[in-house]
């Protein structure tokens, strides 16, 4: 349950056992007041009663003197009973009364006769006959209804304020809570500016103040991993950059010294060959940096057009020469990409399967909704899962030991290329079942 | 053969290399190693085409392109770098032909210089085109526009003729590339942009709302008078 409400019900569950407790008390000494009220009231006037019975001797006639007073009268006396009314008889007259009165005294009891209540007070008249003046409560009664409805009433209006000044007051004072919750949020979406307002010299503030010094801290921390991250990027960029003319010179003269290898003599043509594939690997390798720093740079564009990846697969895979190393399963599947994006993902996936898994290379391409699936599958040897979180970093290889032709450079060159392109590329792998790489676009 | 070319380019180990592959290849090359020396250079002889480095002392190789193209309709070919994309826009927006990337290899020099030239050997058999004002006469390599001769380079005058021999016709960036640049799978289609670009300038009366070179969107290029 969210703090709020909790607070909010507290708050209210505080105000409301107040107040209850407050009105409970007020019923149990009103109504203790209005019924010893009204014993006082109704005793005083069967004392007179009783005083006044020995003048009537006749029974009707005391009856008749104690009409309109109010009160119903049952007597006993001279082995008779009398009664002013049908309603009320001697049986409706408590045992326990008739024993005290019988005892001479004058007692009082309540009792409910026919969904009437009455206070029964009774005694014994100087001339030996028991009287029982029967009062109405009903209006007491009736009173206490109307308070202790009027109680409750406002009981729950009480209740009802202090659950919505509970949930003011909660969302006030929570507010500072709020508001770093968004704060933190906004953090986490990598808005390091984000800082609270210090109001006030409360825990609150204290806690913004202490909040903002963590932001900043983070922010500056964070600025300075960019600053190394951008410096280290500019270099290798600047690194391959200045190699770059140095190479131009060795591709040149390499691919001239690859026309006349033939005519060399023997203890020269050996190194002249592996000098000329050197050449070869070094310029890929510096082509490949050159490439990744400008993916890495965001230096790179995007020029979308219209592409069926079935047939630029097909494509790609004849340009390279691998149509016969490779079987390629297509369907039609037309997304709006970059062709050459594309392909540079592609050879360097299907490469990659070729020099990892040797021979037997499942392409598929696929459409997949609004886009399409590529995958990419050897029966090699497989990649142990430690090393496949890695498998897309520069320069990993799941295999120092093994030499192999790439750069160590093609995946994320991949990865990189199909970020580009609004898509991802995925890895499976099975030790001793083969690799896949599956590209989403 | 024995076509003469212009090898701009500064860095001397590269030059020398350059310069020996396309003598190799066939060609006579004159080098140079500096923008400035090289304009000169080119005032001054007969070239059939240039090779021009883009990062020169002195003038840098756009500089150069500029000024050759100011008076002169010969191939250029630019070396740049491809780390500088922006490099290949402004070349072929000044009017360079065909570009390579550094580090290139010799045969895919010599290969891109033959293609840029071949485009300027005129094909006697084809007939003269003329519709609207535009006379094509591929035998004697010129344009017409209301009579007057319009000075396009190889490529440009190549890229009319391709498009115009079929009017209405909806020509891909790819199939341009094939037909006019000799490229193979994935050339640069902003050869053939930059190119259109170039040609509507000098073609149209507003560039801006061309009559004769229609833009076909998300497919190429169309040629129609209307």
């Amino acid at each position: 349950m969210p703090f709020r409400r909790r607070l909010t019900i507290a708050f209210m569950l505080a105000v409301g056992v107040g107040a209850a407790a407050l009105a409970l008390g007020s019923y149990v000494v009103v109504r203790h007041n209005l019924r010893a009220d009204s014993v006082h009231t109704a005793a005083r006037e069967a004392r007179r009663n009783l005083e006044i019975a020995p003048r009537y001797k006749r029974s009707d006639t005391l009856l008749g003197a104690y009409e309109g007073r109010g009160f119903e009268t049952v007597g006993v006396g001279g082995g008779q009973t009398f009664q002013s009314s049908f309603s009320v008889g001697l049986a409706a007259v408590p045992t326990e009364l008739r024993r005290l009165v019988k005892q001479g005294r004058l007692a009082y009891q309540r009792e409910t006769v026919a969904g009437t209540h009455y206070l029964v007070v009774g005694g014994p008249a100087s001339d030996g006959r028991e009287l029982y003046f029967f009062f109405s409560e009903q209006g007491l009664r009736h009173e206490l209804i109307v308070l202790r409805n009027i109680l409750l009433g406002g009981l729950g209006i009480v209740v009802l304020l202090a659950a919505l000044t509970g949930a003011l007051l909660a969302r006030r004072t929570l507010r500072p809570v709020a508001q770093a919750s968004l704060a933190a949020h906004s953090l986490a979406e990598g808005l390091l500016e984000t800082r609270l307002p210090v109001e006030g010299r409360d825990e609150f503030g204290a806690w913004a103040q202490a909040f903002n010094e963590m932001a900043a801290a983070l922010e500056s921390k964070i600025d300075a991993l960019n600053d190394a991250q951008a410096r280290e990027r500019r270099f290798t960029a600047d690194v391959a950059h200045e190699l770059r003319t140095p190479l131009t010179g060795l591709v040149g003269e390499a691919s001239l010294l690859s026309e006349h290898v033939e005519r060399m003599p023997p203890e020269s043509r050996r190194p002249a060959e592996l000098l000329i594939s050197d050449v070869g690997r070094l310029r890929r390798l510096v082509e490949e940096l050159m490439e990744i720093s400008r993916l890495e740079a965001g230096a790179e564009s995007v020029h979308d057009e219209e592409v069926d990846l079935a047939s630029a697969t097909a494509a790609i895979l004849r340009s390279r020469g691998w149509d016969g190393r490779v079987r390629l399963t297509a369907e039609p599947a037309v997304v709006t990409t970059d062709p050459r994006r594309y392909e540079r993902i592609v050879s360097n996936l299907v490469g990659n399967a070729l020099e990892h898994g040797g021979d037997g290379v499942d392409v598929e391409v696929r459409s997949d909704g609004d886009g399409a699936v590529v995958e990419v599958a050897d029966r090699g040897p497989g990649i142990p899962p430690e090393h496949l979180p890695h498998l897309f970093d520069r320069f990993y290889k799941a295999d120092p030991a093994r030499a192999g032709q790439g750069s160590g450079l093609g995946l994320a060159i991949a990865q990189e290329n199909a970020r580009l392109l609004g898509g991802e590329i995925e890895v499976w792998s099975e030790p001793g079942e083969g690799t896949r790489f599956t590209l989403r676009l | 053969m024995n076509e003469h070319l212009l090898l701009v380019e500064d860095d001397a180990s590269i030059r020398e290399i350059t310069t020996l592959g396309l003598e190799q290849a066939g060609f006579r090359v004159t080098a140079s190693g500096d923008g400035r020396e090289g304009l000169l250079c080119f005032r001054q002889g007969s070239f059939d085409l240039v090779v021009l480095d883009v990062m020169l002392p002195s003038l840098d190789g756009f500089e150069v392109c500029r000024e050759i193209r100011r008076d002169s309709q010969t191939p250029v070919v630019m070396l740049t770098a491809r780390t500088d994309l922006h490099d290949v826009v402004v070349g072929l927006e000044l009017g360079a032909d065909d570009y390579v990337t550094k580090p290139f290899e010799l045969p895919e020099l010599v290969a891109r210089i033959k293609a840029v030239l071949r485009r300027s050997v005129a094909q006697p058999e084809d007939r003269v085109i003329d519709v609207d004002g535009l006379e094509i006469d591929p035998g004697a390599f010129t344009v017409k526009r209301g009579g007057e001769e319009v000075a396009l380079t190889a490529t440009e005058f190549r890229l009319l003729l391709e498009l115009a021999r079929r009017p209405k016709q909806v020509f891909t960036r790819e199939l341009l590339l094939e037909l006019v640049w000799n490229y193979g799978y994935l050339g640069d289609s902003r050869l053939v942009d930059a190119a259109v670009q170039r040609l509507r300038a000098k073609i149209e009366e507003d560039p801006k709302q061309p009559k004769l070179i229609h833009t076909v969107r998300g497919v190429g290029y169309r040629f129609d008078a209307g």
